[in-house]
Order: C-alpha cells, then sequence, then structure tokens
C-alpha cells in the first residue's frame, strides 16, 4: 500500500512537465480478464485505454495476500501484446492477487481498477487434443466412436486437475448442435446416424471447479451408405401390407352385399296405397287420411290391369294344407286388412276374414274411411260365388283365408255388378298367368276381371287365376264373353305351387285323380253371386250348369231381383259341385265386390 | 427466482450423497476391540471420502456466494482480505505451489487434510449462531452451513479410518477443544459483522478445495485408474 503512494506521488510530481498541447496523461485501462490453463500458470490481459496521443507504457502491479510487497509482472512477453504471464514460480494457488494496471506518459499516468483473483477460481484449459473419430459397426448398424487427449499441459495424470468432457455434433449442412455430456472418459460413442451424411464433431473440457475451454477444431466424418439394407425392410413391408390390403378389400367387395344389409338394414316403408310420407312428416293426420280416400272411387272407368294387381294373396287350403302368402304389386283402393286381425303381422295385408267381413256387412260404422267406404260400395257388389268344403269360419280365426279361395262359375254375375259399378272385390287376389295363355288383360279389355281357376284333372300342375276385381263392370257384353271364360269351378281348392314371380303364382289343384270329388257331407251350396249387402245367389246342383238362380235372403236386408245368366261353360274335368241347395250363412263371405 | 435457483443447485450438489446413503461411518469401537461396522476396502473408503470433500466444497461455495449476494455491499464484495482478518487456518503449515505440493508425502497429506477438517468443525458451529442472528438470512443458507458442518464431522471421522488404514498408525483422539481460534462474546455492529463471516465463508471455501484436491492427489498416487492417466 505504501509503494503504491509512493508511486502515485511520484507521477503526480511528473506531471507538470508535460504541458504540451493536444496531449494528454493516458486514459484508464482495463483488466479484462486471467486465465490459468493448468492450474499451475496464469495470463492476465488488459485492455488499454487512449493513450493520450503520446507513447504510453503499461506496467502490472500486483499484491499477494497478507504480504506488503509489491511485485511487478514478471514476463509481459510470452503471453503477447498487453499480457503479463505469471509463471511457475510466481503462481501461487489459494493466494489472493490483487493486481493493476497502470498506463504512463510523457503527461501522467493512470491507475486501472484493482482485481482480486484466485488461482483456483480461473481454470480455463485448453481444448482437447488428439480428437480421432472412427466410424464402427454394430450389428450392421453403424456408428461413431469419438477419441480425445487431455491438453498436453494439464496435469491429470497426478490428479492434480480432474476434467470433464463434452462432445458435440452436427451435419455438415445443419446448423444444430447435438451436446453429449462425456464425463471423464476419453472415448465416446454416438448412435443413430444418417445414412450416407456427413457429420462435424468437436470436444470440448472443464475442470471440475472452471471454465469451459474452447472447442476443439472440427472433425468431419462421413457415414456409409446403409439405406439399401434399410430400403429393402421397408419394400417387405410395403408389399405385404398392400397385399393384405388387396384381400381385405376384396372379402368386402364380396360380401357387400350383406355388409350393406347388416350395417344399413332396408327400412320397411308404408304399404297402404295412397299413404303420403311426406303429409305425414308434415304432421296432418287429417290429410293423411284424407289422402287415403280415394277420389275416384268408385272407378268410373274400367280399371288398368296394373291397378287390378292385387298386392296379398292369401290362399288357405285347410286340411294341411299350408297357408300362402303373397304380395302384389300394389294395393288397390279399398283393399284394407281386416282389423280382426290384430295378430297378423304383415302390413298391407289384405286379408279376408269372414268373421270380419260379416259383421262389416252389417253396416257398422267403423274407424277408418275406408272401411266405410267399402262398405258404402258392398251393395251392389257383384256377385261372387264363393264355396269352401270344410271351411269354418271359427277355423280361421285369427289366419287370414283366402276369399274366395276358389271360385265357381260368374254366370249371375252380369246382374250384380251393373247395379254396382264401381265395386271393387274386398280382397287382393293375384293374377296368375300360366305360361302361354292369353294376357289377362285381354278379358279386362272386355271390362271382365274375375278370378277364375281353370284346372282340369287333365293339367294338375297348372292353374289360371285371374284378378277378379271389378265385376261391376260387367255389362251384358261382359256377359257374353264371360260365357266363353272358363268352366265354372267348383268347389276346389288350390295349391300353390310355384311362385313363378314376386306377384305371380301358379296354383295348381289339389286332389290327385280326375279333379276334386264330391265330398259327402256336402252340404254347401254354390253362391252364384252376390247382390247387394246382404243377398246372395245361389246355384242350385241341377243347374250346375248355372242356370238356376236362387235368391237367399239373409239378415232381413232388402233384397234385389237377380238375374242369372249363364255362367262359364263347364270346363273340361270340371266336376259339379255336391250341392244341395242348402248354402251356410255361417259361412257367407259377403264381398264387397 | 433466485431462492429457487439456488435451491435446486443445491439438490443437484447433494444428490450424489443420497446415492451414497449419506450416514456416518460410527466405527469407533474399543481401542483393540472388533469394529462394529462391516469392512469397507481402502480404495472405496478413499473414493467416499472424496465424494464427501467434493460435496463439501461445492456446498460451501454456493453458501458463500449466496451470503455475498444477500449482505455483502457491492463495494466490499472482492476485499475479503482487507477486513483485516486472515483465515483462520493461514498458521497452518501448507504449501500452496504444485510443485511443493507435489513434493509432499502421503502420510503430510492425510494429517494436514485432517487438521483442516477439525479446524473447521467449531467455526462453522459459531458461523451458524451468528447466521441467526440476522433478521433475514435465509433458510437455505442456513440449512446449508448446517448440513456442511453435519458433513464435516464425518468427513473427520473418514479420514481417521483412512489414515488407520493407509499409514498404520493407532487411532487419533479427535480433540475439537484444542483449538478455538474463535472467540467473540460481545454483540459486534452488522458490517463487522457481516465482513467477518464472509471472510469466514470465503476461508472455508479455500479449505474445502485444499481438502478435496489433497484427497484427489491421494487417490491418483494409490492407483492408476483411467481419469489419472
Amino acid at each position: 500500500m505504501k509503494n503504491m503512494v509512493v508511486v502515485g506521488v511520484l507521477l503526480l510530481s511528473l506531471m507538470p512537465h508535460a504541458n504540451g498541447a493536444g496531449f494528454s496523461p493516458p486514459g484508464k485501462p482495463t483488466l479484462t480478464s486471467c486465465r490459468s490453463p493448468e492450474k499451475e500458470t496464469f495470463t492476465c490481459w488488459w485492455e488499454p485505454g487512449s493513450d493520450g496521443g503520446l507513447p504510453t507504457t503499461y506496467r502490472l502491479f500486483y499484491l499477494k495476500e497478507n504480504i506488503e510487497t509489491v511485485y511487478e509482472c514478471p514476463d509481459y512477453l510470452t503471453a503477447g501484446e498487453n499480457s503479463c504471464f505469471f509463471s511457475k514460480n510466481n503462481t501461487s494457488i489459494w493466494v489472493n492477487y490483487n493486481i493493476t494496471v497502470v498506463a504512463t506518459n510523457e503527461l501522467g499516468s493512470t491507475m486501472s481498477d484493482p482485481v482480486d483473483i484466485d488461482v483456483m477460481y480461473i481454470v480455463m484449459p485448453h481444448p482437447p487434443e488428439k480428437v480421432l473419430v472412427s466410424v464402427l459397426e454394430d450389428k450392421d448398424w453403424p456408428f461413431l466412436r469419438v477419441s480425445w487427449e487431455p491438453p498436453q499441459k494439464a496435469d491429470t495424470r497426478s490428479g492434480w486437475i480432474t476434467l470433464v468432457y463434452e462432445v458435440r455434433i452436427k451435419l455438415e449442412e445443419k446448423d444444430d448442435w447435438e451436446v453429449h455430456l462425456a464425463g471423464q472418459q476419453r472415448v465416446f460413442n454416438i448412435f443413430s446416424l444418417l445414412s450416407g451424411g456427413t457429420y462435424i464433431v468437436q470436444v470440448r473440457c472443464k475442470p471440475d471447479h472452471g471454465f469451459w475451454s474452447e472447442w476443439s477444431s472440427s472433425t468431419y466424418v462421413k457415414v456409409p451408405n446403409y439405406f439399401h439394407r434399410e430400403n429393402s425392410v421397408w419394400i417387405l413391408i410395403t408389399t405385404f401390407t398392400a397385399f393384405i390390403f388387396l384381400i381385405v378389400s376384396w372379402m368386402i367387395h364380396m360380401n357387400r352385399h350383406s355388409l350393406k344389409h347388416c350395417i344399413l338394414p332396408p327400412v320397411p316403408g308404408p304399404k297402404i296405397k295412397g299413404f303420403d310420407k311426406q303429409l305425414l312428416k308434415s304432421g296432418k293426420s287429417g290429410d293423411v287420411f284424407n289422402a287415403l280416400v280415394a277420389s275416384d272411387f268408385p272407378p268410373t272407368t274400367p280399371p288398368r290391369c296394373e291397378d287390378l294387381l292385387v298386392e296379398y294373396l292369401e290362399v288357405y287350403i285347410p286340411e294341411e294344407r299350408e297357408l300362402m302368402r303373397e304380395e302384389s304389386k300394389h294395393l288397390q283402393d279399398g283393399f284394407l286388412k281386416s282389423e280382426g286381425f290384430a295378430s297378423d303381422s304383415d302390413s298391407g295385408l289384405g286379408s279376408c276374414n269372414s268373421h270380419t267381413l260379416l259383421m262389416d256387412n252389417s253396416g257398422e260404422a267403423k274407424e277408418t274411411d275406408r272401411r266405410t267406404d267399402q262398405e258404402r260400395s258392398r251393395p251392389g257388389a257383384e256377385a261372387l260365388t264363393y264355396a269352401r268344403e270344410d271351411v269354418s269360419p271359427d277355423m280361421s280365426s285369427g289366419r287370414v283365408k283366402t276369399w274366395p279361395s276358389v271360385f265357381s262359375p260368374l254366370t249371375p254375375y252380369s246382374s250384380g255388378p251393373t247395379d254396382q259399378p264401381g265395386a271393387k272385390q274386398h280382397c287382393l287376389s293375384d293374377s296368375v298367368y300360366p305360361p302361354g295363355s292369353t294376357s289377362p288383360c285381354s278379358a279386362q279389355d272386355l271390362g271382365l276381371n274375375y278370378w277364375e281357376f281353370c284346372f282340369s284333372s287333365m293339367q294338375p300342375h297348372l292353374t289360371q287365376t285371374r284378378s277378379d276385381v271389378n265385376v261391376s263392370d260387367i255389362g251384358p257384353e261382359r256377359a257374353a264373353a264371360r260365357q266363353q271364360s272358363p268352366a265354372p269351378r267348383p268347389t276346389e281348392y288350390v295349391e300353390v305351387q310355384r311362385v313363378s314371380e314376386e306377384d305371380m303364382v301358379l296354383l295348381q289343384p289339389v286332389g290327385p285323380g280326375p279333379g276334386p270329388p264330391a265330398r259327402p257331407g256336402e252340404d254347401y251350396s254354390r253362391v252364384k253371386g252376390v247382390r247387394g249387402h246382404n243377398v246372395l245367389l245361389l246355384q242350385t246342383e241341377e243347374e250346375a250348369d248355372g242356370r238356376a238362380c236362387e235368391e237367399l235372403e239373409t239378415k232381413g236386408a232388402a233384397h234385389k231381383p237377380t238375374a242369372c245368366s249363364h255362367g262359364g261353360l263347364p270346363a273340361p274335368g270340371r266336376a259339379a259341385p255336391a250341392a244341395s241347395g242348402y248354402v251356410d250363412t255361417a259361412m257367407f263371405v259377403l264381398p264387397s265386390c | 427466482m433466485m431462492a429457487a435457483v439456488h435451491w435446486s443447485l443445491w439438490a443437484a450438489a447433494l444428490w450424489p450423497s443420497l446415492l451414497t446413503a449419506c450416514i456416518p461411518l460410527d466405527c469407533s469401537g474399543e481401542p483393540g476391540g472388533v469394529s462394529r461396522c462391516p469392512s469397507i476396502t481402502q480404495e472405496k473408503l478413499l473414493d467416499r471420502v472424496i465424494q464427501h470433500a467434493e460435496l463439501i466444497y461445492r456446498v460451501s461455495e454456493e453458501s458463500c456466494s449466496l451470503f455475498e449476494e444477500m449482505f455483502v455491499p457491492f463495494p466490499l464484495r472482492l476485499q475479503r482480505n482487507q477486513a483485516g482478518s486472515a483465515c483462520i487456518t493461514k498458521a497452518l503449515p501448507i504449501p500452496s505451489s504444485k510443485s511443493e505440493i507435489q513434493q509432499i508425502s502421503d502420510k503430510w497429506l492425510l494429517h494436514s487434510v485432517l487438521m483442516l477438517v477439525q479446524s473447521w468443525i467449531e467455526p462453522l458451529v459459531y458461523l451458524q449462531t451468528t447466521l441467526d442472528r440476522y433478521d433475514d438470512a435465509p433458510d437455505m443458507l442456513l440449512n446449508k452451513t448446517k448440513w456442511v458442518s453435519d458433513k464435516l464431522i464425518s468427513l473427520e471421522q473418514g479420514v481417521v479410518v483412512l489414515i488407520q488404514k493407509m499409514l498404520d498408525e493407532g487411532m487419533l483422539t479427535t480433540n475439537h477443544s484444542e483449538q478455538s481460534l474463535l472467540q467473540y462474546d460481545e454483540q459486534p455492529e452488522m458490517l463487522e459483522s457481516v465482513m467477518r463471516d464472509y471472510a469466514l465463508l470465503s476461508c472455508f471455501k479455500k479449505d474445502a478445495h485444499k481438502m478435496e484436491l489433497f484427497l484427489k492427489l491421494l487417490k491418483c498416487r494409490q492407483t492408476d485408474k483411467y481419469n489419472c492417466a
């Protein structure tokens, strides 16, 4: 401290001698850093201030801990310009150095700020040396092995200095480094390399308490191409996946229908003709049901062939005959499902139940308008023969029966239908056209529509039926035409042989042998026709040819005169019904035809 | 924020101690009797002692910086020696240059370490009491100094065992009461107290480094491991 004062006084005394214009004492120098590379020597650098235009000298002085002597820097040269190098002899560790730099020129001198250092805390080693990078292989996958040596001057061998290392690597063309801490070891492995890439590797070190060294110089290394091996694996995987995909899509394609049904089951729509979904959606129930009321009912024009197709044909064949049901193309107006068949699950199924129809006949008001319309149309319904053997309505409770399962010749039709134009058949029946027959529409053109069963023992396998819908249109000329129609039917049952199309059924007569035999105990007569609500035209046995007409009054309804006409010609093999002239009124199925 | 950083640093510094299950080796039985501790090799013992010394140094360094930040005014920060009080261990004959140190024998190295450790046990206890006196001394600082003084005791025990094993010397008695260099009963003023404590912490940091270095030198003299290559 005293020495510093002495120096300062000396410098101040020198100042008045330098009074040159434009010159000034030097600016204040600054000690920038002091570093020791190996904890044995150290170097301090300073930054000179302005020199004031005059040649300036710099001197470094230092004080050791608890020692009063001021020492000057022993070596200004070794470490270069503006530096001071402290050799081994001049370096003490764990000792505080108080260092100051003084700049002097002719005009004066300036001292820098003092700096306290302890060699232990200013260690910054040189970068590691002899950095070697080699490419090695680990099970066909290459990796880099980086090895290095500690800086030469650092004495790690005796343990004087303990160094930890750090490795960094990057691709040549990229910017971001990947840094790995290597600890105290001298070797490091790097994996996960890019095939065919060029890498730059650098290493640096740090003492356990000190500063990181500079990064070593870059070492370039090229990784060989191992991509082809990688590639083949990917090709295999891709091919396999494509193959599996093809198989799966083929399977889906084969089963697309069932899949479609499975995923999107078809929604059954309403099967009521005239039932408009849109109206229902719009929410007015009145409109919906009004729409069902056919505006053109009773029909004034002869219905077309398609109109006569009925939706459902239900054939009841008792005595172990199966009940067949079919769907027709479309449902005519006025045909409705009998209400008595709650158990019937088919929607839109036209069913004829003798019960219900009997009850309907009474003219009770029903809920649906359709039914009432139907009832209204009943009077003057055409005559339909109906005979059934061994059938009682009780048996048929809950089952839809054909109504009529068999049609007898319709000779007296002409009378009935004329009174009721537009009457429609109550039940739906399907048109069945045996192959090769004339189109039923030919008869229809004449306005003749009726059910016919052409059966003969000669042709048991073939029957012909036609829908008998609008008998009301039968006029006189029709009646004549009708006479050319196939023979009247006896009470026969038909069996559906097969369903040829969706709406066609081929019927065949039931019994073997030449036509149905007359059954004993049969005491039914054939109904030639129905007139009005409550009039049945019956046919007596001796008038099997359809000549006689009998009028039967039912249930106290009004009767009307009937005109009997000759019905159809007897078909070959037609057997006369074993009618005894008695009609079982209980069996009446009064059609609305 | 700084407290969190310090805490994390402290935790990072202390994690090796978790691995080594810092239980002091209390193997002092009757003289000549069978030791109660499971036997440990000399090499492992030396490693463990070095780990202790490293940890102690790191924690002392952090304590010193923490103290400097909190209590020491900026202009006085680097003038540790100008408070007038030298380091208490100045009197100990420890060389300060590499060449001299390299010439020290193993025995002398171990004994120097032991001396250092023993001379710091009491001052650290004292430091704790003075730190408690400060109003806003952070808990972390107090915890650290407490931890250091505990670890120092265990380090002493380890060095004693090492001396016994490596130098085949008898059990040394730990005489703490011998050196009580700090006797302050009066209440000094705040700044003076702060500067004194600051000097104390700095000196301790230095001595911890000495201990660590000596032990490492000792280790590399014993073995020829890769880190001493």
